[in-house]
């Protein structure tokens, strides 16, 4: 089984990745599990065709954790690609890290945390222990980070490196860097911004993927890309960006970037 | 501030914010206290609480309510528990109820002020009293008199009276503490108006501002005095007397605050402490060494000249040889605290002697 997480700033497209590579290896046959770990609850909804499906700690709030199922909180969404939302608190109260624990110990005591694939679409900012709870131990040992060329999103993705080469520090961690995705915002040299990026902290480009209207129009129809325009070349993107990770096999630990090596490395790259 | 002079009593090591705030909210007799967190904090300071007043003789059970938060509370906010932990102490009838925090609740960041700010006929009074924020036992007091304080009715015309702000309600001899204070305020012709806080209720807090002067229990707490002294214009005397002189120059301060002529008083003071040492005739020209009372713990700031200036007084010869005698933790209060600190004295030499 191989488990793998995107991380990256908010907005950046993670969750029209996540679900996109879901559905492109599912279609290699594969059994894959999603899980959405972002208290916003849609990383899975395009896979669902636009239904919202109950979130585990909604599940855990209304009828406590004891009278939880499998089927209660896993759904099959397109190419039976199993969907799961962790939710979270209502805004502006609780923990919503201390909820994706307490998620993945339900999924854990449900014996839910199987298949080929196990893809993990995580809250844009490392904001705490619980948002890190993907990368330890016995969870994702691949870790991809998505970003464009722009530079908060770049800023983010160097966070994100830091917190796996702090948890790779530990003793019986796997956790490791599997590659940068590009999720283009048609920046001029973003391609090369995002690779040598990705070179500088000790990791590499592993897909680039174009802006392309398919995508909102897709998004509209309530479906993935894969599934809306599966012979468009978006979707072929997404099918190449699937074989590239289900295959790889080059994971580093990361170097990131000091701030003032940041603000130099945004200095040679952006035209003023 | 700690709860038992023994010196294996483990509070002072500083100990527990929300402990310390309990030790005074816990003595408005009309009043429910209810601790917002996990089941154990209130179970943990029930215990103490109510084992702490069986060693100092007091049947007593604390009035106190958990919200008992589990992982569910803090994954979606414990804010509802509050309410309904609120309006489980509200039916109870008390005449104010007083919410303390936890660690957990305020590192969620439940708004514990927002929910006690709604009206509900019976004052809901917050006490920040989570103990990670670097707070100490003390802290815990501290926040606790301020809260409470603000159930003080407007500062009306002062009598001749004064409060105990912040007795150390957990330690042994707080009662005998307090009557010492009445005998030496007495020699002034001062009343106490109000324990602050120790075994009152809610409606005696109105008073709070009405006294000429308000006694600390200890120098820590003059932030409290201060406070009070900006909300309520009453001046204070920052700590309960300790030493021979220490205890006249008290009897002086107060004279002073209060405009009142204390020479009088204290000569009285003074013919009074005479008195008390020639008790003692039998141990002086005895060796004694002051010495800290356990390796790990240090003494009350002021202990050791205390000593000294009772050791002099009785004619006694500090010496590296002498009767080993451990420097008080706190210090005695007043004139009787120091003849009970000189009974312990006379049975360590007595024992010396024996070898």
């Amino acid at each position: 089984m191989k488990q793998i997480a995107l991380y990256g700033k908010g907005g950046i497209g993670k969750s029209t990745t996540a679900a996109n590579l879901s559905a492109a290896l599912a279609g290699e046959k594969l059994d894959i599990l999603q899980i959405g770990c972002d208290p916003k609850h849609d990383s899975t909804r395009m896979l669902m065709h636009g239904t919202w499906i109950p979130t585990v700690l909604d599940l855990i709030r209304e009828r406590g954790d004891e009278n939880i199922t499998v089927d209660d909180v896993v759904y099959r969404g397109f190419r039976g690609v199993r969907c799961v939302e962790a939710g979270g608190p209502e805004p502006g109260i609780g923990c919503a890290g201390r909820g994706i624990i307490a998620t993945f110990q339900l999924l854990e005591r449900l014996d839910a945390l199987k298949g080929d694939v196990i893809v993990y679409d995580v809250l844009g900012d490392v904001v705490c222990g619980g948002f890190a709870m993907p990368m330890r131990e016995g969870y994702a040992q691949e870790i991809y980070l998505v970003t464009s060329g722009e530079l908060m999103s770049i800023y983010a993705a160097n966070n994100i490196a830091k917190a796996i080469a702090r948890l790779s520090r530990r003793v019986r961690s796997r956790c490791t860097l599997g590659g940068v995705i590009c999720n283009a915002k048609n920046i001029e040299g973003e391609q090369e911004l995002v690779e040598e990026f990705a070179r500088r902290i000790n990791s590499r480009l592993i897909a680039y993927i174009p802006r392309d209207r398919v995508v909102q129009i897709a998004e509209l129809q309530k479906q993935t890309v894969v599934e809306y325009a599966p012979e468009s070349g978006q979707a072929a993107v997404y099918q190449e960006l699937a074989r590239t990770v289900y295959g790889n096999e080059t994971t580093s630990i990361p170097t990131p970037l000091e701030m003032d090596e940041l603000e130099s490395f945004a200095l040679e790259f952006v035209q003023v | 501030m700690n709860s038992n002079p023994s010196p294996s009593n483990s509070s002072r090591f500083e100990g527990c914010t929300l402990t310390g705030a309990l030790s005074v909210t816990t003595e408005v007799r009309d009043a429910v206290s209810v601790i917002h967190g996990p089941a154990g904090c209130t179970h943990h300071n029930f215990s103490l609480l109510h084992a702490t007043h069986l060693a100092n003789d007091r049947l007593e059970v604390p009035r106190l309510l958990s919200t008992r938060l589990t992982e569910n509370g803090i994954i979606f906010g414990g804010e509802d528990a509050l309410e309904e932990t609120v309006a489980q102490a509200l039916s109870l009838s008390p005449a104010a109820v007083f919410v303390l925090s936890t660690c957990i609740v305020e590192t969620i960041g439940d708004d514990v002020a927002a929910i006690c700010a709604k009206s509900r006929g019976v004052p809901v009074i917050p006490v920040p009293t989570a103990g990670f924020l670097g707070g100490v036992f003390e802290t815990g007091v501290m926040n606790a008199l301020s809260s409470v304080a603000s159930l003080a009715g407007p500062a009306d015309e002062k009598t001749l009276s004064a409060n105990l702000i912040g007795e150390k309600n957990l330690e042994y001899g707080v009662e005998e503490n307090a009557a010492e204070i009445v005998r030496l305020l007495s020699r002034l012709g001062i009343a106490v108006n109000l324990r602050f806080v120790r075994g009152i209720e809610t409606q005696d807090i109105r008073r709070l501002g009405s006294a000429a002067v308000n006694i600390l229990r200890e120098p820590a707490l003059r932030p409290v005095g201060e406070d009070l002294e900006r909300r309520l214009g009453t001046p204070y005397v920052d700590s309960f007397p300790a030493g021979l002189s220490g205890t006249c120059r008290f009897l002086e301060e107060v004279g002073r605050i209060c405009g009142i002529d204390a020479t009088a008083a204290v000569e009285e003071e003074q013919s009074h402490q005479a008195e008390m040492l020639s008790r003692f005739d039998d141990i002086a020209g005895s060796r004694v060494c002051f010495r800290s009372p356990h390796p790990m713990l240090r003494g009350d700031p002021g202990a050791e000249a205390i000593c000294t200036e009772c050791a002099e007084a009785l004619n006694l010869i500090v010496d590296p040889d002498g009767a080993a005698i451990p420097l008080p933790y706190p210090a005695p209060v007043g004139t009787a605290g120091l003849r009970r600190m000189l009974h312990r004295w006379r049975v360590l030499i007595r024992e010396k002697r024996r070898g």
